[in-house]
């Protein structure tokens, strides 16, 4: 009995430094930054030990203002737009890159390098190429005729949102590419001969067998693919900083804003704590349903 | 019919193998794209018609940069060093002890890190501001490293441990025999063994840190204390258009994830879907 409950120490040891500090630099922020966003925190007020409690006037400024619920609907626009391309053509990469030929696994291992690159970087050779004067996209579209004037991407809201989706979609489709490409490999080969020899199409294939035996892989690949889209920041923030004219501002940037450049840290935990209940509330979508899937 | 069929199979494989170089080149354009601008001179850069391959070939963009540089690229490597040490020191033993010591409450820890891993550093930007400031950390290389190593830590933890777990429990029982006593069996058995996934950990947190925007530059507004991500930002904003700086810059940034990913792809891969998709 002794020796296990030695063990069980131990255990605590290795384990409870990391999640206390966990709890410490993630946990105690999430906390404080809820009860910021009720206190009347401002520039002025930085310094103080007790600031005051203004209820849910942080909430109300926000809800009350245009530009938020502008940066609402950017976000889900922007997510939703962001997870379609990356989704469908990850999926497509997946597929193709699960044949066997002989250069289907060094070139697939290479593609996933976008997934590693800084994001800041990633968005400043996305807005060189999307330049309109001297941008490659510009020259291309030009070149096949597709467009007759250069056009200035990043300095319309609809363009600018579809770079920003452009730009994202170059790093969410290795990654689901990735996550798909386990599922299909765990896909036995003998049902799908088994398929062929009872005269099923390739398409027929992929319908009957290959969807419904991923669909726990597509489940957890799309809402991991929402919350990791849903909290762009870096992207937004280099590419255009929420512009042209708040047009491309999300939930993250906004808060950014309200906090590090009108120092109003109030109504920038406010939009904050928006971002985080809705984050939340998908988050415990994906663990039912990765908890349904296996056993932790 | 036999030959037949195995020249079917060889032309599939050709049309197959060009395909996937097609794709990868076009995908991987913006990479090269990077690269070759960053030895352009400013003149090439404002051509109408931009070169695939630049007429002169030119140091002059990293040249230009290179005081700024010395300052940036230290702080860059300080801060990704010191966030990688703590995410080793921290998550190589969690990781060991959630697959191994069966202590109550497992499951719940393993939540822990599935969920901070998924919220975003704008979450706790305002409330670790405020609380550095008070704590007279803001502008020093403490803030951005311990806040880039939370980044790491719930993804190391959750990279490691199915490795850890596929350890068997016979080698540690053996060691015990031989009157090792667990702390010293993890040093000089499981760290040994688990040598691979803990150096593609390190990797990995390395990364994290110096690919790392939000942090760096909302605690670290001094131009002496800012590492490369927030360096670029900044000389963006001055110096929109002068590309060819920017892209040196940017490739002095991508060199690290870059150098880890060719040396070592086949491990990332594996990392990269165990530590971002289940525990």
């Amino acid at each position: 009995m002794k020796r296990n409950r030695n063990k069980q120490i131990l255990g605590y040891c290795f384990i409870l430094p990391a999640v206390i500090y966990m709890i410490a630099l993630i946990g105690y922020p999430i906390v404080y930054n809820w009860i910021i966003s009720f206190q009347d925190a401002t520039a002025l007020t930085l310094k103080d030990s007790n600031r005051a409690f203004v209820g849910l006037a942080n909430f109300r400024a926000i809800f009350a203002d245009k530009t938020f619920w502008g940066a609402m609907a950017h976000t889900f626009i922007y997510t939703i737009g962001c997870l379609v391309i990356q989704f469908a053509l990850g999926f497509a990469f997946a597929l193709f890159f699960a044949k066997k030929f002989s250069f289907s696994k060094p070139i697939r291992g290479f593609i996933v390098i976008s997934w590693m690159l800084p994001v800041t970087v990633t968005a400043l050779v996305f807005k060189f190429m999307l330049a309109q004067d001297s941008g490659i996209i510009n020259t291309i579209l030009m070149n096949l005729h597709i467009i007759k004037e250069p056009i200035g991407w990043l300095l319309k809201g609809n363009t600018a949102m579809f770079g920003l989706i452009m730009a994202n979609s170059w790093v969410g489709i290795p990654f689901n590419m990735l996550l798909l490409t386990t599922g299909i490999n765990n896909i036995p080969e003998d049902i799908y001969e088994a398929a062929s020899i009872d005269g099923a199409s390739k398409f027929q294939q992929f319908k009957n067998i290959t969807v419904p035996l991923l669909k726990p892989t597509i489940l957890s690949a799309l809402v991991l693919g929402f919350v990791l889209t849903f909290k762009v920041f870096d992207l937004v923030y280099v590419m255009t900083g929420g512009g042209p004219v708040d047009a491309t501002e999300v939930l993250s940037t906004y808060s950014y804003k309200l906090s590090f450049q009108l120092f109003k840290f109030g109504e920038g935990a406010a939009c904050a704590n928006v971002l985080f209940v809705c984050l939340l509330i998908v988050a415990l979508i994906y663990l039912r349903t990765i908890s349904a899937d296996e056993e932790v | 019919m036999k030959t037949k069929k195995r020249m079917s199979n060889r032309k599939k494989n050709i049309i197959c193998n060009i395909a996937a170089v097609i794709i990868a080149c076009v995908f991987l354009f913006p990479l090269y794209w990077i690269v070759i601008n960053s030895f352009k001179l400013d003149s090439e850069i404002f051509l109408r018609k931009p070169t695939l391959w630049p007429h002169t070939f030119t140091l002059q963009a990293y040249i230009d940069q290179l005081p700024n540089l010395k300052v940036t690229l230290k702080n860059s490597i300080i801060i990704a060093l010191g966030s990688m040490a703590i995410a080793l020191v921290l998550s190589v033993p969690a990781a060991y002890g959630l697959a191994k010591f069966k202590v109550k409450g497992t499951k719940i820890f393993i939540l822990i890190f599935l969920i901070t891993q998924m919220l975003p550093a704008s979450l706790v930007l305002t409330p670790l501001f405020l609380t550095f400031s008070k704590m007279k950390l803001l502008n020093t290389y403490l803030a951005p490293i311990l806040s880039t190593a939370t980044i790491s830590i719930p993804f190391t933890v959750l990279m490691l441990r199915p490795g850890f777990l596929s350890l068997p429990d016979e080698l540690m029982e053996a060691a015990e025999i031989d009157g090792c006593s667990r702390l010293r069996a993890f040093f000089e058995i499981v760290i040994p063994i688990a040598k691979p996934t803990v150096i593609t950990a390190a990797c990995f947190s390395f990364v994290f840190a110096w690919n790392d925007l939000a942090y760096s530059m909302t605690f670290n507004t001094k131009d002496s204390m800012r590492p490369m991500t927030s360096a670029i930002y900044t000389f963006m904003n001055q110096y929109g258009t002068k590309w060819n700086s920017i892209m040196a810059y940017g490739v002095l940034l991508i060199i690290p994830s870059v150098v880890i990913f060719v040396t070592m792809q086949r491990h990332i891969v594996e990392g990269m879907t165990s530590g971002s998709v289940k525990g």
